[in-house]
């Protein structure tokens, strides 16, 4: 059937809105650049969704759980082998994005009799400075998105992801607004945790076109944490370190988180 | 249509893979040396070329951990081709390797060794066991060992490291150039010079004004020190201390903390008061 160019647009039409569908319950990720690093964070019950990639890259994902793996695999693998035959400096998020996952995930998707990946990526790279850091989301069909900023905009230290477009539109206006690179690490928990609870609130409304009240927001965050864990990461800053990143437990985070 | 450039297959699982079998996939690392084919005694040409060679290191516990050390000379035959080799080497946040034999190999095996721990961290997302670490560089060495009866690459490392688990205390492992490791109890010592420093550890834990594992950091220090002189004076591929050139051993301690690298000038200091 898909000999028809027609009938191919249709077939690819039909598998975006499944995956589409598909990933609309996946619970939001943050990323979040300031002086100290980039934070990563998102609540959940079940599966960890934050991952070390290599030494200055992190990974946040929805989709599938064995497509992220395989995905999350392939990554740290190219990572690694470029990182061992040349240098760790040489090892860099926007090639391993571009060139290496971006065409791979279109060509699965694309080839309408194999199955396409089921999964969507945010990676974050950090830099020198807080104006180096660079993250990108990379999607199912290999779109990628640097920044949540196009050429003529500027730099936003931070990125979402998330289930929706809405919820991850409504997430990036909330941070614009609040977020800001000066900001400490407990402001960047805080904004972290608000804006998972921006993303997740519209989430389960459904057709939310506008941010909620502030504290309608503060009261969905406790009565989020009441019943899930925080699970975050952070890319240190520090340059006396080769390997940024560590994990944060939930223990860490819940002081901060309770005001 | 083209390869795709990752290897994306649906049946693709890195879980299986250690990293110097995902190397070797990729053609990125030497398949391990068949140790029959091409060994024929008497093939090597000792007089027209030589590999360059590491020697003495030598590691003990003390009370503040375990304190690795070793002299800065790389020599080929009767040659010394550097002064400032470094032959301690930090694999990760608690282990080090030091190197005794060809550094080329030697540092090529750290290089795998560092890798192949992060590799495994970040794919089956929690921290190598103490024994697993310890059987991957037994492994590089059993790999390499073809080499070695070919007489280039020989190497033999000691690797010193902090375990958490069962219960937190530092490890000390000794390695012959086949891959078998030893635990030691006190002290380790590998390379031509460490006849002499195991002889002066032997005594210091024994006779010394106290064991080994009692000394302090300075204590440690000058015993390290005075250990590499004395092999370096009747073992001329020791460097031991070059008190001209002011070039002075390299010292790095694991402890729970991590691990600490001396500074030269701490050394120096000790070294003045203590050793010259």
């Amino acid at each position: 059937m898909i000999e028809e160019p027609y009938r191919w647009v249709e077939a690819i039409a039909n598998r975006r809105e499944y995956i589409e569908a598909q990933l609309a319950l996946g619970s939001p990720i943050a990323a979040l650049g300031f002086r100290g690093g980039i934070v990563l964070l998102t609540l959940g019950k079940t599966r960890q969704k934050i991952f070390e990639i290599y030494d200055r890259i992190a990974m946040g994902a929805i989709g599938h759980p064995g497509d992220i793996e395989r995905l999350r695999l392939a990554a740290i693998e190219l990572a690694s082998t470029e990182g061992f035959t040349r240098s760790a400096v040489d090892v860099s998020l926007r090639r391993l994005a571009h060139y290496s996952l971006s065409p791979a995930m279109k060509s699965a998707f694309e080839q309408v009799y194999g199955a396409p990946y089921l999964a969507r990526m945010l990676f974050a790279e950090v830099g020198e400075r807080p104006e180096e850091d660079l993250f990108l989301r990379v999607e199912y069909d290999g779109e990628i998105a640097t920044n949540g900023a196009t050429l003529g905009q500027a730099r936003q230290d931070f990125a979402v992801l998330s289930g929706t477009r809405q919820s991850r539109e409504l997430m990036e206006s909330f941070l614009k607004t609040e977020h800001s690179p000066d900001a400490s690490f407990d402001a960047v928990v805080k904004s972290a945790l608000d804006a998972w609870s921006v993303g997740h609130m519209t989430l389960q409304i459904g057709d939310a076109k506008e941010l909620p009240e502030r504290a309608a927001v503060a009261k969905y965050r406790q009565e989020q944490l009441a019943e899930s864990g925080i699970e975050a990461g952070i890319l240190e800053r520090d340059r006396s370190k080769a390997i940024r990143y560590r994990s944060l437990s939930d223990k860490e985070l819940r002081a901060f988180a309770n005001d | 249509m083209e390869p795709s450039p990752v290897a994306l297959d649906q049946n693709f699982s890195g879980a299986v893979d250690d990293f110097p079998a995902l190397l070797r996939r990729k053609g990125l690392l030497a398949p391990a040396a068949s140790i029959t084919a091409t060994h024929q005694p008497g093939n090597v040409h000792q007089t027209s070329w030589q590999p360059t060679e590491a020697t003495t290191i030598l590691a003990f516990k003390f009370s503040g951990g375990v304190l690795v050390a070793g002299d800065r000379r790389a020599t080929a035959g009767n040659t010394v081709v550097y002064d400032r080799a470094d032959k301690v080497l930090e694999i990760d946040r608690h282990s080090i390797m030091a190197i005794a034999g060809v550094p080329a190999t030697a540092w090529e095996m750290a290089r795998v060794l560092e890798h192949s721990f992060q590799y495994f961290r970040r794919t089956q997302l929690q921290e190598m066991s103490v024994d697993g670490k310890v059987r991957a560089l037994s492994k590089l060495l059993r790999d390499n060992f073809g080499f070695a009866m070919q007489g280039v690459g020989v190497v033999v490392p000691i690797f010193a490291t902090y375990d958490s688990y069962p219960k937190p205390e530092a490890r000390l492992y000794f390695y012959d150039a086949m891959g078998a490791q030893f635990e030691a109890a006190d002290y380790a010592a590998t390379g031509s010079g460490s006849p002499a420093v195991r002889g002066i550890l032997y005594y210091e834990n024994n006779w010394g004004a106290k064991p080994l594992q009692k000394l302090h950091e300075d204590e440690a220090i000058s015993i390290a020190l005075r250990a590499l002189d004395t092999a370096a004076e009747s073992d001329t591929s020791t460097g031991g201390v070059d008190r001209g050139g002011k070039i002075y051993p390299l010292i790095k301690i694991v402890s729970r903390e991590g691990i600490t690298t001396l500074p030269e000038q701490k050394i120096a200091t000790v070294f003045k008061e203590k050793v010259a």
